[in-house]
């Protein structure tokens, strides 16, 4: 177990640059996830940590050693691939145990430490069998044996869940998080899939174009993104992002959203110091669905900041435990997330409480956040 | 409705059938005529040969020139049968083979998994040497067989097949390791392997329909060589197929055909032999290939 820094990495192959400049730590025994959408440079990331591609500029040390330079198996690092990457000439016992056997591990020790994560992992009925004869999960459940018998420092996985089906990677998911729980070691997680980043990560880490966007809890990321691209990219649905332009009346901040000839939708502004500098400007305004809910679903413990409007709604998509709805709000589309019993029906105005402590602020030129 | 057009279905079916079955085994026939003209006549007395009829089976069966082609036919001036250049052949092809698939597979795996700057220039110079014609090579290479003091023997005639073999038998491990997953690799790096450890225990375990494909390829083009066996061998290292020229060429006494037969269906044996045996990974090999690659 130990925490793993990454200061100012730099990657390029050629002249294109992979990763301009990471710095990132996570704290021993903790759960970084990077997420990103595809090209972000998030795969590129892991393998350097792990040693298998060679870094451009910058230091990865873990716990507090430079790895620079170091050939993979000397990182005391074990890593889940995507495609699980089990040697398919070998039974499952001979996958498990590889890396020990060209240790020189003796046979008494190897065979016990099989057996033990054979059965922390439930796969001892499988350890005679090849890859070609287990399914998805089961191979996922193997790879994962392959990198537990290393007793690492880090745990890498490069999204190691996006090969299951839906219902399996669920389940897969909690027992990650579960084996993260018991064996509290420093675990570093790719995925592109925003849920597993916010179920699994104690800190995730949302990279752009070979950029870190934002690093923090997930709590943190969900709540307080540092810029637009954030926003929208984790939660589903996705935050509603609108154009409005800001007024001031006696300290007051008024945003206006409206577009075409719709009528204007005008919601009341609190604590948000920095938007001084954008009266009579536009700014992006972004509420997630779940703060533009029904009235009585409506979050009440923030009453004097609940503010209802009406608005036309387009169209109902009941989803069992909530309903969302696509509404107009001053002409522009938002998705609602109203309780599942809401009374609305597409076509007819309804009333719409807006929860402003969550509404969230941006810089339509730099996109960045306004606090 | 539905079952008038079942039956015409049907019909047509059955017309088609046999249309393809007459194509199909004219072709038979057409190829395995050859075969059989020689094998016929393989087992026939030389008069009954001279009587006419080629397409004849033998009046009087026998195995005489089968045994004379093998120990007792005259190969340029020694009455030894081919049997002593079939040994030659195997002591040649056999290293050879072996050898250039080992340096294929090795350079195949570096060329994918241990990427270097101008890997790429590197295996186009490699797929270059498949193409350049045999003849070209002929002067620089007795050169150099000379240099090394192995000209007309059987290691100098190894060292040939085996460097021209290396072409091609890069060429297919190159290809079928392209789409091996690199992240393999990894797995094993992060396990600690190194670079031979990794050659042995992963790649080569899992190239069984590759080395099967060369393996074939290597051994027909190497045993059915003539210009180099022809250029390179010297008195004791002549392979079959420049003896079997020499037979069949010897210009003193009668042309004995049935010889001749016995003598051309014994140098194929071996090649055929490795067909028939894996042939079916032949193809199961290059269908492989195609699908991943």
């Amino acid at each position: 177990m130990a925490a793993l820094t990454i200061e100012n990495l730099k990657k390029s192959y050629g002249s294109v640059k992979v990763l301009k400049g990471i710095d990132l730590d996570i704290e021993d025994g903790g759960f970084l996830v990077l997420v990103g959408p595809s090209g972000c440079g998030k795969s590129t990331l892991l393998n350097t940590i792990a040693g298998l591609e060679e870094i451009s500029g910058g230091d990865i040390k873990i716990g507090g050693v430079s790895v620079d330079g170091l050939h993979p198996s000397k990182r005391d690092i074990a890593m889940v691939f995507q495609s699980y990457a089990l040697y398919p000439n070998m039974t499952v016992a001979k996958n498990i145990s590889f890396g020990m056997e060209i240790r020189g591990l003796p046979k008494s020790e190897i065979m016990a430490t099989i057996n033990e994560v054979a059965a922390l992992l439930q796969i001892e009925d499988l350890l005679g069998r090849k890859p070609s004869q287990l399914s998805g999960g089961q191979r996922q459940r193997v790879a994962m044996g392959r990198a537990l018998v290393r007793d690492p420092q880090v745990f890498l996985f490069d999204e190691p869940l996006s090969n299951l089906d839906a219902k399996l990677r669920v389940d897969m998911r909690t027992e990650i998080k579960r084996l993260h729980q018991r064996l509290k070691t420093t675990i570093v997680y790719v995925t592109h899939d925003q849920i597993e980043a916010l179920t699994l990560a104690t800190k995730i880490a949302v990279l752009k174009d070979g950029c870190l966007q934002q690093a923090g809890t997930p709590d943190e990321i969900y709540n307080n993104p540092a810029n637009m691209f954030v926003a929208s990219f984790m939660g589903s649905p996705s935050m509603n992002l609108m154009r409005a332009k800001v007024s001031e009346e006696a300290g007051q901040f008024t945003i206006e959203i409206t577009s075409g000839a719709a009528t204007a939708l005008t919601l009341p502004v609190n604590g948000i110091a920095d938007l001084q500098a954008y009266v009579g400007k536009s700014v992006m305004f972004g509420i997630r669905p779940e703060a533009l809910t029904d009235p009585d679903g409506s979050d009440k413990k923030h009453g004097a900041e609940i503010v209802t409007r009406a608005a036309v709604i387009e169209v109902v998509e009941p989803a069992g435990s909530d309903t969302f709805a696509v509404a107009r709000l001053g002409g522009i589309e938002a998705v609602a997330r109203l309780r599942a019993d809401a009374e609305v029906e597409a076509g007819q105005t309804s009333s719409l409480a807006f929860n402003m402590t969550k509404a969230v602020f941006f810089d339509p030129e730099t996109e960045l956040r306004i606090r | 409705m539905s079952g008038v057009s079942q039956d015409n279905a049907v019909t047509g079916n059955r017309l088609t059938r046999a249309l393809i079955y007459t194509v199909l085994i004219f072709f038979v026939i057409y190829y395995l005529l050859p075969l059989y003209v020689m094998v016929v006549n393989s087992l026939k007395p030389l008069d009954e040969i001279r009587g006419g009829n080629l397409m004849a089976l033998p009046q009087n069966w026998s195995l005489q020139p089968w045994r004379d082609a093998w120990s007792a036919a005259q190969i340029g001036v020694e009455p030894t049968g081919l049997k002593p250049y079939f040994a030659n052949s195997f002591k040649i092809v056999v290293p050879a083979v072996i050898l250039s698939t080992i340096v294929g597979a090795l350079n195949g795996y570096v060329l994918t998994k241990c990427r270097f700057r101008g890997a790429n220039v590197v295996f186009a110079l490699l797929l270059l040497s498949c193409f350049i014609p045999f003849q070209i090579v002929l002067i620089p290479a007795a050169r150099i067989l000379g240099l090394l003091g192995i000209a007309g023997t059987i290691k100098g005639l190894i060292l040939i097949h085996f460097v021209y073999g290396i072409g091609f038998s890069t060429l297919f491990f190159r290809n079928y390791y392209a789409a091996f997953p690199t992240e393999l690799i990894g797995a094993a790096q992060i396990d600690g392997a190194t670079f031979f450890q990794i050659f042995t225990r992963i790649l080569l375990p899992n190239s069984g329909p590759i080395i099967v494909v060369t393996v074939i390829w290597q051994f027909t083009n190497q045993w059915n060589d003539f210009l180099f066996g022809a250029s390179f061998s010297g008195f004791d290292s002549t392979p079959m197929t420049v003896a079997l020229n020499n037979l069949v060429n010897s210009s003193t006494g009668v042309k004995e055909y049935n010889v001749h037969f016995a003598g051309a269906i014994l140098a194929a044996l071996p090649t055929l032999f490795v067909y028939v045996v894996s042939g079916r990974y032949f193809v199961r090999g290059l269908m492989a290939g195609a699908v991943k690659g």
